[in-house]
């Protein structure tokens, strides 16, 4: 399978310039094939949406990118909700990695 | 177009059997309420029974059974597993198919349906079912305007999404995941003792791209609830999140007071 022209970095430019992302953390978890990617968004564009309409929104700002790539995560935050679990988990605020292999190992502390 | 007759009784059983002319196709569907597949199943086949019109004489007929209730014909039939298709004509076992896979189902159906097998062996091998198929296409009345066409997929998506009242597309099944988001959900599901129907989106293509396009979403698994989509692994994962009896209402323990 040939690997995609989607890198952590044009998905990150993507969603801060279609989406007004104040924070972006972006994981290749494809070894760098650009074929999975796990995400953290954080913009105050979900504000007063709820979880589908959210996703719903990454969808469309990334609609090209997600078509091509085979595996897609996303936790989409508010900068105030973004806040209140950095400070609850002490800067834990990565992207999600739970159920994925190739990526980090779990319980890895940065 | 045709619709599916619940058969309730043998007597009821008998008496269709006796009326059917020699050349009607008749199709049975083996099914067993509390197997989440044959809701399935039942929408797929509704939908394939109304693209066939009633004609005189009959050229198909479509029965629904109860394989529980009425042992003593799934007996007859050899059916040990539900969901289960067998073809009939003129007395005769034409095939069967086992299973939940919608692309068999209608390939076994449109193949004897258009009644080429008259001729050489009974069982249809790969080839002989290609040809007839191929060859039924021609005559095809149908329109293939593919307007229409998209109207037919989406308003089969639209019962399927519905077929159950917490419906799982995903790659592979629960007890066969292909894929490391569908297990994931899949395992959700189960640790909330969750009753779903499922889909299998490998085993049909046009459902996998047409649920894309009438979802409005790009990725598998989806999970639907009440007939709206709610979305996919990591949605879940948030509204448990959040709320953990969200799925409460939707749970086994809820009736399992009824169940003897």
């Amino acid at each position: 399978m040939a690997e995609s022209s989607i890198t952590e970095s044009s998905i990150k430019a993507a969603l801060e310039e279609r989406l007004k992302a104040t924070h972006v953390k972006v994981q290749d978890m494809s070894g760098g094939c650009g074929q999975a990617f796990t995400t953290l968004i954080v913009s105050p564009e979900f504000a007063g949406k709820n979880s589908l309409k959210r996703h719903r929104l990454v969808n469309a700002a990334l609609k090209e990118e997600i078509a091509q790539i085979h595996a897609w995560t996303a936790k989409c935050q508010t900068p105030e909700e973004y806040q209140k679990e950095k400070a609850a988990t002490g800067g834990n605020d990565g992207p999600s990695f739970e159920g994925t292999s190739g990526g980090k190992v779990e319980g890895v502390s940065q | 177009m045709s619709t599916i007759k619940d058969i309730t009784t043998l007597e009821d059983w008998a008496q269709h059997l006796a009326s059917l002319p020699p050349t009607t196709l008749l199709i049975i569907s083996f099914h067993a309420p509390w197997a989440a597949p044959c809701a399935q199943m039942a929408t797929v086949l509704s939908t394939l029974a109304s693209e066939y019109p009633v004609t005189e004489p009959p050229s198909t007929s479509w029965v629904a059974i109860d394989a529980e209730e009425l042992s003593d014909v799934s007996e007859n039939y050899n059916v040990t597993a539900v969901p289960f298709l067998v073809l009939v004509r003129d007395g005769k076992v034409l095939e069967t198919v086992s299973g939940s896979s919608a692309v068999k189902v209608r390939d076994a159906i449109e193949t004897h349906a258009k009644g080429t097998s008259a001729s050489a062996g009974p069982t249809v091998n790969g080839t002989n079912g290609i040809a007839a198929s191929v060859e039924a296409k021609e005559v095809n009345t149908a329109p293939e305007d593919p307007v229409k066409k998209k109207e037919e997929l989406f308003k089969r998506l639209g019962d399927l999404v519905k077929a159950a009242p917490v419906m799982l597309f995903m790659k592979g099944t629960p007890s066969e995941p292909k894929c490391g988001f569908s297990r994931q959900l899949v395992a959700i599901l189960r640790e909330n003792a969750v009753k779903y129907g499922f889909f299998n989106i490998l085993a049909d293509d046009e459902v996998r791209q047409g649920l894309k396009e009438y979802a409005d979403w790009p990725t598998y698994p989806q999970l639907w609830v009440d007939g709206e989509l709610m979305g996919g692994l990591d949605i879940v994962k948030e509204e448990l999140a959040s709320d953990p009896d969200f799925l409460k209402s939707y749970s086994v323990k809820a009736d399992v007071a009824a169940t003897s």
